[in-house]
């Protein structure tokens, strides 16, 4: 559904993302996980058009997407939520909701966005993400700040939304929760995809641990 | 949309009394303030199109109203043709103008757009000063008078009814832009412009159409105004001052609402109009100042703003 043929994103000598090539076909839960600065937020912001790649091509559904304005990416049926939430913040959730279609969140709905707490932030970035009624959707960290309770909460929305025949990518630090969520895993460090495999897999690879986990990842924990 | 309704109302008792006032007085004074409130009004909501509902905030929107004016004087005085027919030249040209800022300046954002903006009047007015041949420079024109419709050429009443159609077109547009689908986007725009664009809003598309019908409105009644007044002059009508005026309506009116400009129009018009301008000249100006102060300080959301959380209070006063 979604293919990434080695693609590089550079800013100025930094080269943010390096030669990445990914398939993700529909129904996939596909995590990216990687240290602060592995270059996992830029690969979405490639994916959805708000870079243009210098290297590299992005297709979706055979489709070559490549340097298309996110607006158009959008309306092909992929979007993102953003890692610092962006709600409309003068405006009420449902209008927030809204703007992207219809749906509802009825108790809190006539509150102004930015009053609202942050797992309803991010909660509210997911509705209006889903608004758009998108086939493919990657979700930038709606996990990262929340407390035990709001994350039990939050994976329970992502699996529902994956078992409505969303395909998704999700970029998340919350090790525990992406090891039961994920299907497959791609490990990003310095820009490059260094693993793949599924949770098992990248918990227990040895280039994975050297990077970022430090210890074997306890599967107990998680 | 309950909630809505107050402002609703107030927008249709005030152009109520403003349809009366013909009916119970025939004061030249009284009538021609009524006729500048309600264009100052129709003005600042013109602007309200994009500098309240798609935060494309413009410091120099008397681009566009000088386009208009000087289209319609230019074409009654100089080429002795019906000012309606230089207001539609005015528009095309402010469409095309509003076309190019909007486009040129589509990745500046806040005080960058506001600079930009201010910078194309200032063109425009020294165009309008050094053009002598075709503008008469900064001596102006003087528009001629000839009674009828389509020369533009009325009494006080035709006057107000024909503004007050105008001023009713450009609330009611306002109000399609808080209701609709493009409404929506350009809301989305205003707020985020990266989160609109991830939500499929085409947002530097939906920008320049807003500053476009936002020129093409601000234009025609720059055509108006000046039949209305009757002279013409760049230092005026692409003064900074009128820019100025256009967004402060519709800052203490309430930014990005319908009724917004025409509460500001009422509020600074009519301070500019009464008898305290005329026995201490230049008061209105401290009084002005004043109030854009107390605005900006204690109710950044202007009069309606005010007007909403009175009215919430007392929903809940009476729960």
């Amino acid at each position: 559904m979604l293919t990434l043929e080695a693609v590089t994103k550079r800013f100025g000598g930094l080269t943010a993302v390096r030669a990445v090539s990914l398939e993700v076909r529909a129904g996939d839960l596909l995590g990216i996980i990687g240290p602060n600065g592995a270059g996992k937020t830029t690969l979405f912001n490639v994916i959805a058009g708000y870079y243009r790649p210098e290297e590299g091509r992005v297709r979706f559904e055979g489709r070559d997407v490549t340097g298309l304005p996110p607006h158009a990416i959008a309306r092909l049926g992929l979007t993102r939520t953003f890692q610092i939430v962006k709600p409309f913040g003068n405006l009420s959730v449902a209008d927030n909701v809204m703007i992207g279609a219809l749906t509802r969140l009825p108790r809190v709905a006539h509150a102004r966005a930015r009053a609202l707490p942050i797992a309803l932030r991010k909660r509210l970035e997911v509705a209006r993400a889903l608004a758009t009624r998108p086939r493919f959707l990657l979700l930038d960290e709606v996990m990262a700040g929340l407390n035990p309770t709001e994350l039990v909460g939050i994976v329970d929305l992502v699996r529902r939304v994956h078992a409505e025949g969303v395909t998704l990518i999700v970029i998340e630090h919350v090790m525990a929760a992406m090891m039961r969520l994920a299907q497959r895993i791609v490990m990003l460090h310095h820009g490059e995809k260094i693993a793949e495999g599924t949770p098992q897999e990248i918990a227990h690879d040895r280039r994975v641990i050297d990077a970022y986990l430090g210890d074997e990842f306890n599967l107990a924990e998680a | 949309m309950s909630r809505l309704a107050p402002d609703r109302w107030a927008a249709v008792a005030m152009f109520a009394v403003a349809a009366l006032t013909p009916l119970v007085v025939r004061d030249a004074f009284l009538l021609d303030s009524v006729i500048l409130i309600l264009l100052w009004g129709a003005l600042s909501a013109a602007w309200n199109v994009a500098g309240g509902y798609a935060g494309q905030v413009s410091l120099g929107h008397a681009a566009f109203f000088g386009i208009g004016a000087y289209a319609a004087a230019l074409m009654s005085a100089r080429y002795a043709q019906s000012p309606w027919l230089g207001l539609a030249v005015g528009v095309a040209l402010s469409v095309v103008a509003g076309a190019l800022i909007g486009y040129l300046s589509n990745r500046l954002k806040g005080p960058y757009f506001a600079l930009s903006t201010i910078a194309f009047a200032e063109v425009l007015k020294i165009v309008a000063s050094r053009w002598r041949g075709f503008t008469s420079g900064s001596e102006g024109v003087p528009v001629p008078y000839r009674p009828g419709f389509w020369t533009l050429g009325l009494g006080h009443v035709a006057w107000l009814y024909l503004i007050l159609v105008v001023a009713v077109g450009c609330y009611a547009l306002q109000v399609y832009l808080e209701r609709s689908r493009v409404g929506y986007q350009l809301a989305g725009v205003r707020e985020d412009e990266d989160a609109a664009e991830a939500l499929g809003i085409a947002t530097r598309r939906r920008k320049v159409q807003a500053i476009v019908v936002s020129a093409a409105m601000t234009s025609a009644c720059g055509s108006l105004w000046a039949q209305y007044v009757g002279f013409v002059d760049p230092s005026h009508v692409f003064s900074i001052d009128l820019s100025v005026r256009f967004a402060l309506n519709s800052i203490i009116g309430g930014i990005g609402t319908a009724l917004g400009p025409f509460l500001g129009s009422l509020l600074i018009t009519s301070l500019e109009t009464s008898g305290v301008e005329a026995s201490f000249t230049g008061i209105y100006l401290i009084i002005y100042g004043v109030v854009l102060i107390l605005i900006v300080r204690f109710a950044p959301d202007g009069l309606t703003g005010i007007a909403g959380r009175f009215w919430a209070w007392r929903a809940r006063a009476h729960a």
